[in-house]
């Protein structure tokens, strides 16, 4: 598979600040992110709030530039493409169709729009493809002008996805898709999702905290945490055999609907270290019942292989005391 | 088998109606059910279908909106429909108490967690603050936060979400209750911390002989933490029973359909196609007449337009299905 998407070191720093005489201090939300986006993959990305993975998707989009580092589409520089052209070829879906969608507007303005802005089209044909894409995302034509607030959560996010997809783009990136919605609404969403990579031979960018849904979903997994990309691997594997001990513990912590195994114990000792003042060397040391010595004042290095990309002292290219 | 003396909540025929623009709201449509001494019974189901207001409805904390009736609704033997507010005053917070969802919002952010720990254990107890203090120290030691004297001082914004819903907990523990209702206590949280805390959630519960409610939308919560699981849908209890029995064998469509939905690794094909319910939620303004799902049910047959029969098996499980057997 080529790479659609690369991003290259990709860091993206915020200044927050402290109160009115503390002065600022600088939140790396991404800290030097390297991955490619393949065509036709659903990547997921999966870690916990504050990890930086809303943020690495809305540089993703072109909605926010990153502080150091770039992200390629096709070989080109996305800052060369402008907006516009990004918006031609990666859309977004949002988490909360509450939110999303502008309550003043029909259901097919919101899913024209793209089209209005980018001058595609008339408005009779316009209005022609709007009504195809509803159907195809199982909406019926009798929605078409009616507003948000007629519609239940699943349709809304149907709404959401019709836009996203109306300009044909090449890479779609999905933020916590199904995360507001009920269990029932979101296996349709999710049903839809894979019909529509199918049909319109998409990639996925599938950004979740629900690692069930990812199993099922994605092809490849990016586990992310305080900023950075700890493993990488495909789906199958990563489920099977994860080597960082945060993956380890993410995968424990899923709660299947199998009666008598009990509540897990991730072994992780404390809570979520405040991103304003990471720990040093690991980001994930404090936390982690493997720990070497080292990991408490070195940064481990990157291990990338055949099957993926591992950050961790105990996938060490040196020799690793066991 | 438990004596009667055991059961601490009995619910019958628990209805809550909601007045609206539109009409009366069914919020909550005529359910039973009672949890035992060291019991959990989970509340299970989809948005909209009542589970929150039953919690609501139990410790007397409806909105303004919302009047409930019952047959009988009681705690420790003690019809609490027939008492005054005096007297729920007394028993919520003390030997009734419940831990909310967002503890963002459930606790108050002008106040130090420590007050608000120590305030319902002076009030309910006649204690000292400083013996307060000592069971508040206790007990945040007790759900896993480490310096719990320093903690006292801070306020609720100068925690983590984690950390947040652990005060919670320690201040729903604080007067040493009988009954706790949980309502989607870690769905605000990381799915660690989901873990950490329910863990915490279930050994207190048994060490304390806690009857507890939890009430979730998750399957998975439901299957780990149950012993017993009320399913909920159009704000009737459809189906209950043993954790095991409900999982294992699901009677009414409902169910069955919920279960289907949700994907299991190691067991739902990735990238195959996931179980749906076609269709949406009935209104509940108004008179809800037959069975509430019949116009999302695949097997819905004429008969389903009158109230469906409760139908049971010898272990206690019980569902509202014309069908002996849905699958």
């Amino acid at each position: 598979m080529t790479a659609l998407i690369e991003a290259h070191d990709l860091t993206r720093s915020f200044e927050v600040s402290r109160g009115m005489f503390k002065g600022k201090r600088t939140l790396h939300a991404v800290n030097g992110i390297s991955l490619d986006i393949r065509q036709g993959e659903v990547l997921a990305i999966v870690g916990e709030s504050g990890c930086g993975k809303s943020t690495l998707a809305r540089m993703l989009l072109g909605l926010l530039p990153p502080s150091a580092g770039a992200i390629t589409l096709e070989g080109q520089d996305i800052r060369s493409l402008g907006r516009k052209g990004m918006a031609r070829r990666v859309q977004p879906v949002f988490q909360d169709p509450y939110s999303s969608l502008n309550p003043r507007r029909t259901i097919a303005s919101i899913v024209a729009l793209p089209l209005e802005v980018h001058g595609i089209g008339t408005a009779a044909e316009r209005r022609k493809m709007t009504i195809e894409m509803l159907d195809k995302v199982g909406l019926p034509q009798r929605f078409a002008d009616r507003y948000p607030r007629e519609l239940s959560g699943g349709q809304r996010q149907r709404v959401a996805i019709a836009r996203a997809l109306v300009m044909k783009p090449e890479v779609v990136v999905c933020d916590e898709p199904t995360s507001a919605l009920d269990v029932s609404v979101q296996s349709q969403i999710l049903n839809l999702l894979m019909d529509l990579r199918r049909e319109l031979n998409l990639t996925y960018v599938f950004i979740s905290h629900n690692l069930a849904v990812v199993e099922h979903i994605a092809t490849r997994v990016a586990v992310m945490y305080l900023g950075r990309v700890v493993e990488l691997a495909e789906t199958a594997a990563l489920f099977k055999a994860p080597r960082h001990p945060y993956t380890k513990a993410l995968l424990a912590s899923v709660l299947t609907p199998e009666p008598g195994l009990g509540i897990p114990d991730t072994g992780l000792g404390i809570a979520f270290p405040d991103p304003l003042n990471p720990p040093s060397g690991c980001p994930f040391h404090p936390r982690c019942p493997e720990r070497l010595p080292q990991c408490a004042s070195v940064v481990p290095q990157i291990l990338r292989d055949e099957t993926g990309a591992v950050a961790c002292h105990l996938h060490g290219q040196g020799p690793a005391p066991h | 088998m438990a004596n009667s003396s055991d059961i601490v909540l009995e619910v019958d025929g628990l209805s809550v109606d909601i007045r609206t623009a539109g009409g009366t709201l069914h919020a909550v449509r005529d359910i039973s059910f009672s949890v035992k001494r060291g019991e959990t019974l989970c509340l299970v189901g989809e948005s909209g279908c009542g589970k929150s207001m039953t919690s609501l409805a139990i410790m007397d904390l409806l909105p303004k909106a919302a009047t409930k009736t019952a047959r009988r609704l009681a705690f420790a033997g003690e019809d609490l429909s027939r008492a005054g507010k005096g007297r729920i005053n007394a028993l919520r917070g003390n030997s009734m108490s419940m831990i909310f969802q967002e503890p963002m919002t459930a606790l108050n952010p002008a106040y130090t967690i420590g007050n608000q720990l120590v305030e319902a254990y002076c009030l309910h107890k006649k204690a000292s603050e400083v013996e307060a203090r000592e069971r508040a120290v206790f007990l945040l030691g007790k759900v896993g936060i480490a310096n719990a004297a320093e903690r006292l001082g801070q306020y609720p914004h100068q925690l983590s979400g984690g950390l947040r819903q652990r005060v919670m907990i320690a201040m729903a523990l604080m007067c040493g209750p009988e009954l706790l209702i949980a309502d989607e206590p870690t769905t605000a949280l990381d799915v660690t911390i989901q873990a950490q805390i329910l863990r915490l959630l279930a050994d207190l519960q048994r060490e304390l002989g806690i009857a507890m409610v939890l009430i979730t939308h998750d399957l998975g919560i439901v299957a780990r933490i149950a012993d017993r699981v009320a399913v909920m849908y159009a704000g009737q209890i459809v189906e209950e029973g043993p954790t095991a029995s409900l999982f294992n064998a699901p009677r009414h469509p409902y169910t069955q359909g919920l279960i289907a939905c949700i994907p299991v690794p190691g067991r739902t094909e990735p990238g195959g196609r996931l179980g749906v319910i076609p269709g949406v939620v009935p209104s509940l303004v108004g008179e809800v007449r037959g069975c509430s799902f019949r116009d999302r049910c695949t097997k819905a047959q004429q008969a389903c337009l009158d109230a469906p029969p409760v139908r049971e098996t010898a272990d206690g499980h019980r569902w509202r299905c014309i069908l002996e057997n849905a699958a």
